[in-house]
């Protein structure tokens, strides 16, 4: 080439030496590097092109001085830089800087300069004068802020992801089937001291807890041997002395086919598996507590059919299987009683609709051995939630229903005693009066025999005769006495008057002689009008002039049909009108005129004084009770009560 | 009408119009009455030697007349009782008969009844009193026998003859024949027959 360039016109030589410059520039401009040349006696400074580019300028936008070089140095880095330029500036210039400059728009690059220091024996590289001191350097300045960047994000990210193995108690590895690396982190999880190294196989084993080393040895054997990954949590024995749940995953490399080794991670998992532990007990506790107070609960979307979550217990209560398949929302629905299922749809239906909560009771049919139970269902919808969820608990009250039931039959019970005890107490009433009279009677009439015996005496003793004839008047008198008593006690109970609803009274007394009408298999049939007016009437008598006419009524229909009516309707004048219809014998006829007398009774147990006493109590309330017979069979006995107030006497 | 000289009935009545009128009505038959409200009152009382009766009500404050009757009986008195009652009912009035009452009177009676019931009731206690002193003499001549005499007399009721006795004790007909004559002799009997029925009063007395 030397030899060419001697053959070359100083035209061509030129052109060549542009050539050779632009291409100079052309290298600078994409490898971000640029050259300076410092003549130190005239303090001009030459750079290139790229040179101006790095500092963010134009290219030869200005020559160059140190004071404007200096400038353009970022100030915190300017000290470092050219510290010693004062005394000695050539010595104190480092052959090999890293600093940062300030472009003109304020953005940081961070630049390596290149300071040529070997001017005494490389011409070219620093022009000398004679005294032997160079007169110039020459350096070159690179950008280096990307590189500086990636390098920095990633220190930044090595040290992330070493922060972020601690804190997750996870550690890496890597293996190419013969070799095993680990990372830093990997050793304190297994309580291991990094200095020592990678443990062997048979080392590493001894720190797995001995029930779950087999499992691990054989994780290794089929990851040596078969190359295949491996996930397996055992416990390890840190040589502390602490238990500690580890996770070692091993994925496979393969790169191109060909199988490269391992790579994998191992995981303090301690917390996380004890918290497991603690959820599965706490699962199995919450299950055992739904079975024994048969609880259930479930979480579902109505509309969807979907379930989240069924507890066993929920499961089980319906007779299906918690460890079988499966069971479909539909299959639930389907072992609601028939009679009761519309119900439930319906409230379902509302609650979904109005997105609330709902509340229901109905019966099932237990699939596995039909057995009815009584269920209530309480669902929990969040408004916030999709349409359809719901979240709640079904409670099994068949026992809470069975002894509502049994207090109901013992609340019957007690009514029927009541009854019997009413009936029981006028016994007892008419029996102590009956006792009571009968006293001064007997001794009346007892005083009058032997009055009548002193005056049949041969010779009569009229003394005596006065004083029997006088024990007799005192004696009767006391008897009249005894029966003013009785009447004055019936009148301090006076009729306690009050608004009666007579329509809720007859249903009251139909509801009380329950036992009865079942026991006479009675049809009832209440025809109430509605609306009725109350009336102003003591309760209790009412509800005795019920009781008798409906039990008179009941009793008449032995061992025929019998159906029983009760009909309650307002009449023109202002009256209610009652009627208690039978199908019974009738009344007798040659004596229909008398049933109401005192005393009067066709029944073998009979008083005589219900109808009596009935027709007293509704006459004293202002109102008539008559009997007829029924152009069938039966008799209707009929009674009015003036709502009026006008019209009660 | 015949009536008992001496003879005392008690009434028990919680009513004391009832009480006066049985007092007057008896007076007129000339009878003595002694009157108690209750039955406590009556059973302080001791009963009396001459014939009595018991007019008692059965409906009593505390101790009712049928537990009279029972403790009377309990304590060996067999005074007759006459219940009266205001309401009588057909198993109290059996249960009062079958424990010996004369009589079951249902308030008001008539007279008539009370007195008639009355003089039965004395009547027996008559009787009773009787039997009671005769069955008394009995067991005093029957304290009288020896030991061998009681053999014999046993002996006689089951209708052996002298001989059959006398071989049956091991001893002489002579023997036998004396203390046979010793039974009929210190129990005043005219007959074997006599003797015979004497013994099975004895028995039935002290049976009881």
């Amino acid at each position: 080439m030397a030899e060419e360039d001697v053959q070359k016109t100083p035209e061509e030589l030129s052109r060549d030496l542009q050539e050779s410059k632009a291409r100079l520039e052309e290298a600078q401009r994409v490898a971000h590097v640029g050259h300076w040349e410092w003549d130190l006696e005239t303090d001009v400074i030459v750079w290139s092109d790229e040179t101006y580019r790095i500092f963010g300028l134009s290219p030869q936008e200005r020559p160059m001085d140190l004071a404007t070089v200096q400038s353009l140095v970022h100030p915190e880095d300017r000290e470092a830089l050219y510290g010693g330029v004062d005394e000695d500036l050539v010595a104190g210039i480092r052959p090999d800087a890293e600093f940062r400059i300030v472009r003109p728009n304020g953005e940081v690059r961070t630049v390596h300069a290149l300071t040529s220091r070997r001017w005494s024996f490389v011409p070219g590289d620093a022009k000398r004068d004679a005294t032997g001191r160079p007169y110039k350097l020459f350096g070159t300045v690179q950008d280096i802020t990307d590189r500086k960047r990636a390098e920095e994000s990633l220190q930044l990210t090595q040290a992330h992801f070493r922060e972020g193995q601690r804190l997750a108690r996870m550690g890496s590895w890597t293996s190419d089937g013969t070799k095993c690396q680990w990372s830093d982190e990997l050793f304190p999880i297994y309580g291991l001291d990094p200095r020592k190294g990678v443990p062997s196989t048979e080392e590493f084993l001894t720190i797995i807890h001995a029930q779950d080393r087999p499992s691990m040895a054989e994780a290794i054997r089929l990851m040596l041997e078969e190359e295949r990954g491996c996930d397996v949590t055992t416990r390890i024995m840190r040589p502390d002395g602490k238990m500690r749940y580890v996770r070692c995953v091993g994925m496979r490399v393969v790169e191109q086919g060909v199988f490269k080794g391992f790579l994998g991670t191992g995981m303090d998992v301690t917390e996380q598996e004890l918290l497991t532990q603690e959820l599965r007990r706490e699962r199995a506790y919450l299950n055992e507590a739904q079975g024994l107070a048969h609880i259930g609960s479930f979480a579902c979307n109505f509309v969807t059919g979907q379930n989240f979550h069924l507890s066993d217990e929920t499961i089980r209560m319906h007779g299906f299987d918690p460890s079988g398949p499966q069971v479909p929302l539909e299959d639930f629905f389907a072992t609601i009683q028939p009679e009761d299922l519309q119900g439930v749809k319906d409230a379902l239906e509302k609650a979904i609709r109005t997105r609330t909560d709902y509340d229901i009771e109905y019966r099932i049919c237990r699939a596995d051995n039909g057995n009815i139970r009584f269920f209530r269902s309480l669902g929990h919808h969040n408004p916030a939630g999709e349409i359809g969820d719901y979240v709640g608990t079904t409670i099994d009250i068949t026992e809470r229903k069975r002894a509502e039931e049994a207090r109901e039959k013992l609340r019957q019970l007690e009514a029927d005693l009541a009854h019997m005890n009413r009936v029981n107490m006028m016994g007892e009433l008419a029996a102590a009066l009956a006792h009571e009279i009968k006293q001064p009677i007997t001794a009346a009439v007892t005083n009058a025999g032997a009055c009548v015996r002193f005056l049949e005496m041969e010779r009569p003793d009229i003394l005596e005769a006065r004083e029997a004839a006088s024990g007799t008047v005192g004696c009767a008198t006391r008897a009249a006495e005894i029966i003013d008593r009785v009447r004055a006690l019936f009148k301090k109970t006076a009729p306690q008057w009050e608004p009666v609803n007579i329509n809720e009274l007859i249903r009251e007394i139909a509801l009380l002689l329950q036992n009865e009408i079942r026991r006479h298999s009675v049809a009832v049939h209440l025809g109430l009008a509605e609306n009725l007016p109350e009336v102003m009437a003591d309760r209790v008598q009412l509800q005795q002039v019920l009781m008798n006419l409906m039990l008179n009524a009941i009793e008449a229909m032995q061992g025929v049909r019998a159906h029983l009516e009760i009909n309650s309707q307002r009449t023109d004048d202002g009256q209610l009108l009652i009627a208690v219809s039978d199908t019974g014998l009738g009344l007798p006829t040659e004596k229909a005129d008398q049933i109401f007398d005192a005393f009067f009774t066709t029944k073998p147990q009979g008083t005589g004084m219900g109808l009596a006493i009935s027709r007293s109590i509704v006459e004293s309330h202002g109102g008539r009770l008559w009997a007829s017979s029924n152009s069938g069979r039966g008799a209707t006995f009929r009674f009015t009560l003036p709502y009026e107030e006008s019209l009660r006497t | 009408m015949s009536t008992q000289a001496g003879a005392t009935v008690f009434i028990v009545d919680d009513d004391e119009g009832v009480r006066l009128s049985i007092q007057r009505l008896l007076k007129t038959v000339g009878l003595r009455a002694e009157l108690f409200p209750t039955a406590q009152d009556f059973l302080r009382r001791n009963i009396p030697d001459g014939p009595s009766c018991l007019v008692l009500d059965v409906r009593l404050p505390e101790v009712g007349g049928l537990e009279v009757q029972h403790k009377l009986a309990a304590a060996g008195i067999n005074i007759p009782i006459i219940f009266v009652t205001a309401h009588g009912d057909i198993p109290m009035s059996v249960k009062a008969m079958k424990s010996g009452a004369v009589e079951f009177l249902t308030k008001p009676f008539r007279d008539q009844d009370l007195l008639d019931a009355i003089q039965q009731a004395l009547k027996r206690d008559q009787l009773a009193r009787r039997q009671q002193s005769e069955i008394a003499e009995l067991h005093e001549r029957h304290k009288s026998l020896t030991a061998r005499e009681r053999e014999v007399m046993e002996l006689m009721v089951s209708g052996m003859q002298t001989k059959q006795i006398a071989t049956a004790l091991g001893t002489s007909e002579v023997t036998a024949a004396v203390h046979r004559a010793n039974v009929m002799r210190k129990m005043h009997a005219s007959s074997p027959a006599e003797l015979g029925s004497m013994v099975e009063r004895l028995r039935l007395s002290s049976n009881r």
